[in-house]
C-alpha cells in the first residue's frame, strides 16, 4: 500500500476518534455544569475542557474571557481551533476522500453526509439543545463509522492502519484526561469526599466508562480503583493498557510476527511501554508519581506516533488547504 | 405530460413533430405516463441528492475558492437503436485507427506532411507537439490512444457528426456508470420492457487494454497505476472511480520517484516498480525536468524512464497535436489517407481562418457561424453567432483579424434536442454524446456513453462547468424492445 494512503487512513481514524472524544467531553461537562453556579468553579471547569479538548493557551491568545458560548463555539465549530469538531470532520473527510478506493463506500458516504448535513446547519442558532444534538450526532457518527469498518473491512493493511490510528488517539486522550483530573486533585488537596467523588465520576463519564466500571467496582469512586480501571484494565476498550496491547498486536500482525531491522525501533518502544505498565502498580502510587507516569506515557504516545510514521514512510497528513 | 411539448424546427430524439413518440421511445413514453407528477418531482430530488452524498462532484473554482458541485442529472434517457449504434461503433473504430496512425506518423516519418495532405505549420505551430521529447520512440503496441472521448452531435436531419476528438485526458466515464446506477436505483420501473446493453463487463475490457501496454522487457505481472493531480482536481471522482474499478493504485506525483530511469511508487514496505502509468495529468505538468519546470504535480525523470522504454505512459505524450480544433478538420483526410476509406461518421463543416478566402467569408457571416479558439475547450472563448450581440461579434472580429490561425468557424448546427424534466415540467434541451473508446491489444467502444444536455432553456453549451447536465444513454440490445 502507498505510504500516503496509509497515512491518510491513519489520520482519518485519529480525527474521527478525536471528534467523538471531544464531543463526549463537552457534552458531559455541559450537563454537569447545569448544577453549578459558582463562577470560579465554572471557569475552572471550562479551562479543564479546553485543556483536554484543545489548548488553553491558544484560546487565551484569542479571547480574554471564558464565556460559555465562546468556549462552545471554539470547541465545536471554530475554524481557528485545529482540534475543533468541525476541523476534525473536515480532516477526516479529506483523508477519506483521498482514500476512497481503499475504504468501504458506506464509510465515505457516512462521513460525507455528516459533513454536508452539518454544513447546512452551520447558520442555525446554537441553543443548548441544538448543541447537545450536534454533540450526540458526532458521537454516533464515529460509532457508526466503527461499525462499518468492523463489519465490512477485510482484516488487511488498510484496516490495521485505521485501527492503530484509533488506539493511539484514544490512549493519548485517556492519559490526558487523567492528567488534568490528577492535577485538579493535587491543587485542591483539601477537597471533600463529595468533590472527589464528582471528579472521578466525571473522568469515567467522559471516557464513556461509567457503566462498565460500576459493574466491577463499588460506586464509591475510590480514586485508586478508577485509575486502575482506566489505566490497567485489560478488557475495557478505552483503558490505556487495552489500547497499548492492541497497537502492539496490530503491528505484530502487520509484520507477520517478524521483527525486521526497519521495524525494530517501533517494536522496542511498544514492548517497553507494555513492560512499564506491567511493572507499575497504580494502586500504590502517590498522585505525584501518577502524574509523572501519565506525563511519561503521553510523551511515549507522541514517540509511538512519530516512530510509527517513520517506520512506514508516512508523510504529512492531508490538510484542508485551498 | 408531454402534451405541450414542441419539437420546433429541431430534430428531437424522442418525439416527432406531430407530438407522438418515435417508435424506439414508445415503451418509455407509455411508462412515464403512468408516473404522477408528484412522484416525478420526488424522484428528481432523490436522484440529485444521491450524487451529492456519494460525493460525485466536480470542483468549480471562482474568486471565493472552490465549490463542490454535482452535475445535474436528467432522467429522460437518450435511447439509441441497435442499428444506429452499430454505425457509430464502426465510425469510432475507424476514426481511432486513423488518428492513431496519424500520431505515430507525426512522431516518426511524417509521411502525411510530405505527401502534402496536412500543412506542416499546423504541426510545428501546435503548442502540444512535443517533437523534442517524444519523436522517434517505439511505444508499446504503437498505440498512442488508450482512452478517447469522441463528442458526437446530431444535426437537424438526425445525422450523427463528430464535433470534437478528445485524445488527451477525456473525463466523464464515471458519470456513464453513475448515471446508470442512479437511474436503476431511482427509476427502476422505467427499465421494464426494455432490453438494454449492459455496462457491467466494461472494466474487464478497460483493464485488459491497460495491461496490454506493459513494456516488453517486463515479464512479471505488470504493475499499473492511475496518476491523478489529486483531490482538488475537478475530475478527481473520475480518477477514483476508474482506479477502483480496475483495481489499480491511485497515485499522485509525490507518490512516485524515478531512480536510474525506473519508476517506483513509495509504499509502506519501501519502493515498488511501476510499469504502466495511466496518467490524468496533462503533458506539460508530467515531468518538471522535461516540460514545465514549475509543475508540482509531476515526477522528475519520468520522461527519461519513458524514453528508455522502462514505463508505459497512457495516453501517449504529445497527443494534443491530433485533437485540437484545427487538426479536427483534417481527420476525414487522415481516414482517406491511412485507411483508404470514406469517413463513416462525418465531421461538421469547418472554415479555416488562415485561408484568406474563408476568412473573408467568415468575417462577413459572423452572425450565422460558431467561432472557436483552436486551443480552448470547455465552451470557453467561443462565439455563437445567432445568439451574439453586435458588441460580442466586434470583439471576436478583432481577435480573429489579430490571430486568424487561432480560430476556426463552423456553421451553426441545429443540435438535436430531447425532452428534459426539470422543475416539474418537460421542455426540449440540446444534447450531445461523448462516446468512449478503449484501445489496447483490442479496441472496445463503451455502449452508449455520456449524454450531455444543455439544461438552461435555449442554451447550446452542454459543458458541466457551464450548467450542463447528464443523462443516461441506452443502447437497445439486438432485437430492440421486448413488447411484453
Amino acid at each position: 500500500m502507498l505510504s500516503r494512503v496509509a497515512d491518510s487512513l491513519y489520520w482519518m481514524a485519529r480525527n474521527i476518534e478525536r471528534s467523538e472524544n471531544n464531543a463526549r467531553i463537552l457534552s458531559t461537562q455541559l450537563i454537569h455544569m447545569l448544577e453549578s453556579s459558582d463562577q470560579s468553579v465554572m471557569d475552572r471547569d471550562w479551562e479543564e475542557i479546553l485543556e483536554i479538548c484543545a489548548s488553553k493557551e491558544e484560546y487565551y491568545e484569542r479571547y480574554a474571557r471564558l464565556n460559555r458560548d465562546t468556549v462552545i463555539q471554539y470547541i465545536t465549530l471554530s475554524p481557528a481551533n485545529v482540534n475543533s469538531l468541525q476541523n476534525s470532520i473536515v480532516y477526516a473527510r479529506e483523508n477519506a476522500k483521498a482514500t476512497r478506493d481503499h475504504i468501504p463506500d458506506e464509510l465515505w458516504q457516512l462521513i460525507n453526509r455528516f459533513y454536508l448535513d452539518k454544513n447546512s446547519q452551520q447558520d442555525l442558532p446554537m441553543t443548548p439543545q441544538a448543541t447537545q444534538t450536534h454533540l450526540k450526532d458526532t458521537i454516533y457518527m464515529s460509532m457508526t463509522s466503527q461499525g462499518i469498518i468492523e463489519s465490512t473491512m477485510t482484516r488487511g493493511i488498510p484496516y490495521t492502519f485505521i485501527k492503530i490510528g484509533k488506539w493511539i488517539e484514544r490512549a493519548e486522550k485517556t492519559a490526558r484526561i487523567l492528567n488534568v483530573i490528577c492535577e485538579k486533585t493535587i491543587r485542591e488537596k483539601s477537597c471533600t469526599d463529595t468533590e472527589n467523588y464528582y471528579y472521578w465520576l466525571t473522568a469515567l463519564q467522559i471516557v464513556n466508562g461509567y457503566d462498565s466500571y460500576i459493574k466491577e467496582n463499588p460506586p464509591t469512586m475510590n480514586p485508586k480503583d478508577v485509575l486502575t480501571f482506566l489505566i490497567e484494565n485489560h478488557n475495557f476498550p478505552r483503558s490505556i493498557r487495552y489500547c497499548v496491547d492492541h497497537i502492539l498486536q496490530a503491528v505484530h500482525n502487520l509484520e507477520s510476527g517478524k521483527i525486521s531491522h526497519y521495524s525494530e525501533d517501533l517494536f522496542q518502544l511498544l514492548a517497553g511501554i507494555q513492560e512499564d505498565m506491567g511493572r507499575t502498580d497504580i494502586a500504590s502510587m502517590s498522585v505525584e508519581e501518577l502524574m509523572a507516569f501519565l506525563d511519561n506515557f503521553q510523551d511515549n504516545c507522541h514517540k509511538v506516533s512519530r516512530i510509527f510514521s517513520e517506520t512506514y514512510y508516512l508523510v504529512e497528513p492531508v490538510h484542508a488547504s485551498h | 405530460m408531454l402534451k405541450n411539448y414542441q419539437t420546433g424546427s429541431f430534430f428531437d430524439e424522442m418525439m416527432d413533430p406531430s407530438g407522438n413518440p418515435k417508435p424506439h421511445y414508445d415503451s418509455f413514453y407509455q411508462l412515464i405516463r403512468q408516473i404522477s407528477n408528484d412522484d416525478l418531482r420526488d424522484k428528481h430530488e432523490t436522484a440529485q441528492l444521491s450524487f451529492l452524498r456519494q460525493g460525485i462532484t466536480f470542483t468549480v473554482y471562482n474568486d471565493a475558492g472552490g465549490t463542490e458541485r454535482t452535475m445535474p442529472f436528467d432522467f429522460v434517457p437518450i435511447i439509441i437503436t441497435d442499428e444506429q449504434w452499430r454505425k457509430i461503433e464502426r465510425g469510432m473504430r475507424q476514426r481511432m485507427e486513423a488518428l492513431n496512425r496519424f500520431l505515430d506518423d507525426i512522431y516518426h516519418e511524417q509521411e502525411i506532411v510530405k505527401d502534402g495532405i496536412i500543412p506542416e505549420e499546423l504541426i510545428t505551430d501546435n503548442p502540444y507537439y512535443y517533437k523534442k521529447q517524444v519523436s522517434g520512440l517505439e511505444i508499446p503496441l504503437r498505440n498512442h490512444i488508450f482512452l478517447a472521448g469522441i463528442d458526437l452531435i446530431r444535426d437537424e436531419h438526425g445525422e450523427y457528426r463528430v464535433l470534437e476528438d478528445n485524445l488527451r485526458n477525456p473525463s466523464g466515464m464515471s458519470y456513464v456508470f453513475q448515471n446508470r446506477y442512479v437511474m436503476r436505483q431511482v427509476y427502476p420501473e422505467l427499465f421494464f420492457q426494455h432490453s438494454i446493453r449492459t455496462l457491467e463487463h466494461q472494466f474487464k475490457d478497460l483493464h485488459g487494454a491497460l495491461l496490454s501496454h506493459a513494456p516488453a522487457n517486463r515479464s512479471a505481472q505488470p504493475c499499473a497505476v492511475l496518476l491523478t493531480p489529486g483531490m482538488y482536481n475537478s475530475a478527481y471522482y473520475d480518477h477514483v472511480f476508474l482506479a477502483q474499478q480496475m483495481g489499480i493504485q491511485l497515485v499522485e506525483g509525490r507518490d512516485l520517484i524515478v531512480k536510474d530511469d525506473i519508476v517506483y511508487m513509495k509504499t509502506i514496505r519501501g519502493l515498488k516498480q511501476v510499469d504502466i502509468i495511466y496518467r490524468r495529468i496533462d503533458d506539460e505538468f508530467l515531468d518538471p525536468e522535461a516540460f514545465r519546470p514549475d509543475s508540482t504535480l509531476g515526477v522528475n525523470g519520468l520522461l527519461r524512464a519513458y524514453r528508455k522504454g522502462n514505463v508505459a505512459i497512457l495516453n501517449g505524450i504529445g497527443n494534443g497535436v491530433a485533437d485540437d480544433k484545427a487538426m479536427y478538420a483534417y481527420v476525414p483526410d487522415m481516414i482517406r489517407y491511412y485507411l483508404d476509406e470514406e469517413p463513416i461518421i462525418k465531421n461538421v463543416e469547418t472554415y479555416f481562418l488562415r485561408d484568406p478566402e474563408q476568412l473573408d467569408y467568415v468575417l462577413d457571416h459572423l452572425e450565422e457561424l460558431v467561432v472557436k479558439n483552436v486551443g480552448a475547450s470547455g465552451g470557453y472563448d467561443m462565439l455563437i453567432g445567432p445568439h451574439s450581440t453586435e458588441e460580442e461579434r466586434s470583439v471576436f472580429r478583432r481577435k480573429i483579424i489579430e490571430t486568424p490561425s487561432q480560430y476556426i468557424a463552423q456553421p451553426t448546427i441545429k443540435l438535436s434536442r430531447a425532452p428534459a424534466y426539470q422543475k416539474g415540467e418537460f421542455y426540449p434541451c440540446h444534447v450531445d454524446l461523448r462516446v468512449f473508446v478503449m484501445n489496447g491489444k483490442d479496441s472496445h467502444v463503451l455502449p452508449g456513453g455520456l449524454s450531455r444536455v444543455a439544461l438552461k432553456k435555449g442554451s447550446l453549451v452542454v459543458n458541466s462547468s457551464q450548467g450542463g447536465g447528464g443523462k443516461d444513454t441506452w443502447v437497445l440490445a439486438e432485437g430492440g424492445m421486448n413488447h411484453a
